[in-house]
């Protein structure tokens, strides 16, 4: 009788990457929702086209920090959420 | 240790099957017109606590929930049946035959919903598409840019390619909703009964793109042509079908709480 | 038919795809309650630790 045959993966982060990840992934949550609420308030026209510029440079930097501290940290984007059980992850998959 | 009686289905003929759970083989426990499907198990292994520890071993899930399944199966295949949960444990002959009896009429309600019909499965894949570029930003495909409009203002342009992806995902997802919908209602409409499970696990399924539906269907068998048609004729577009089946009805055997 | 966008899987018992049947064992089936030792719906099926294990396409497609 065959069954399934399951891979059990050893897990090889060490404490410090592992506490690396989880700041890092509560950072891009913060990163996404702040980007998220920008959207929408530029789709409201609340804010001036001086406004929209700042906001999208500062955003644009922050998204080029984190590819960065992620590759500092041999990290990639997909590492970055957590899996909340019966509630599915932090972060979209996509 | 005293074995446990292990439950797989109820029927209303006792028939000859494969062995079951952890290699016991199988027999029957007849009462009130009704006969019961089961195998003695080992306390050490179906207890509360050692089944707490199995049940998180995916290899015992795994080995568990197929030999249960090869039962039922070859038990639906020969006569109408009622396919009990995984793991229904009682703690000996006595009691099954005292269940068949207190819960005759709902097990024949059951039966009687079951009878001359099959379950099969319908699910949706939303097929991988390229990201939409929203059409009111400007051309198609990349970033939408707007010349040298974008060197002066980079981060007006970031943002509004952030918003065109936002958007048109939240759009598509909108859409893939919509679709699974209309397919669950049109299936639904050619069976007895439907009912839509949890998406899967990727994890456990394995695939990577987006499962819209995990639909079963209660069909009569009369129909099963019509609608594995009409399953086919609702694909397309960007959404794979599978079709599984047939089924034991497991999807549809819920009974009124005693 | 559209071939190109359905696949039926009529399957032996031992080929179907375990997935589909969890779906089917762990949330379908007759739950009967009271005066048993024990039903899987006792159970909090949310500790199944998923984790620890790592499930390929070509796994599964190759398991029989």
């Amino acid at each position: 009788m065959d069954t399934p045959r399951w891979r059990v993966t050893a897990d090889p982060d060490t404490v410090e990457r592992d506490l690396s990840r989880l700041v890092l992934t509560l950072v891009e949550l913060v990163r996404q929702l702040v980007e998220r609420q920008c959207v929408r308030r530029m789709e409201q026209g609340n804010l001036t086209d001086e406004q929209i510029e700042v906001l999208g440079v500062t955003l644009m930097r922050l998204e080029g920090a984190m590819t960065d501290l992620c590759e500092r940290f041999d990290l990639a984007p997909e590492d970055l959420n957590l899996d909340l059980g019966p509630l599915g992850t932090l972060l979209p998959t996509q | 240790m005293p074995d446990l009686t292990y439950l797989y289905a109820v029927a209303r003929e006792p028939l000859p099957c494969p062995p079951g759970v952890a290699g016991a083989p199988v027999r029957t426990v007849t009462c009130s017109g009704l006969v019961a499907y089961v195998s003695s198990v080992p306390l050490e292994q179906f207890g509360e606590e050692p089944l707490r520890r199995s049940l998180e071993d995916l290899d015992w899930l795994a080995e568990t929930a197929r030999a249960h399944h090869r039962v039922v199966d070859a038990v639906a295949a020969a006569t109408t049946t009622a396919p009990v949960r995984l793991v229904t444990v009682y703690g000996d002959d006595a009691q099954v035959a005292e269940l068949l009896e207190r819960r005759a009429a709902a097990f024949a309600e059951v039966l009687a919903h079951v009878t001359g019909r099959r379950e099969w499965g319908v699910k949706a894949y939303s097929s991988p598409q390229e990201e939409p570029v929203n059409a009111g930003e400007g051309h198609g495909g990349g970033r939408a840019c707007e010349g040298d409009r974008q060197a002066s203002r980079p981060g007006t342009a970031y943002l509004q390619h952030r918003r065109a992806t936002l958007r048109g995902r939240e759009q598509a997802r909108r859409q893939a909703l919509q679709r699974a919908d209309h397919i669950h209602r049109a299936l639904t409409a050619l069976a007895a009964a439907g009912h839509r499970h949890r998406a899967q696990d990727p994890r456990l399924s394995g695939r990577d793109d987006v499962m819209l539906l995990n639909g079963a269907y209660l069909v009569d068998e009369a129909r099963e042509e019509e609608f594995a048609a009409r399953a086919g004729e609702l694909g397309g577009d960007g959404v794979e079908i599978r079709l599984t089946g047939p089924w034991a009805p497991y999807s549809f055997t819920v009974m009124e709480p005693a | 038919m559209r071939r190109d966008v359905v696949a039926c899987e009529q399957l032996p018992p031992e080929r179907v795809a375990l997935v589909d049947l969890l779906d089917r064992l762990l949330a379908g089936g007759v739950v009967v309650t009271g005066d048993l030792v024990l039903s899987i719906a006792d159970i909090d099926l949310v500790h199944i630790s998923l984790r620890t294990l790592l499930v390929s396409a070509d796994e599964l497609e190759g398991s029989l």
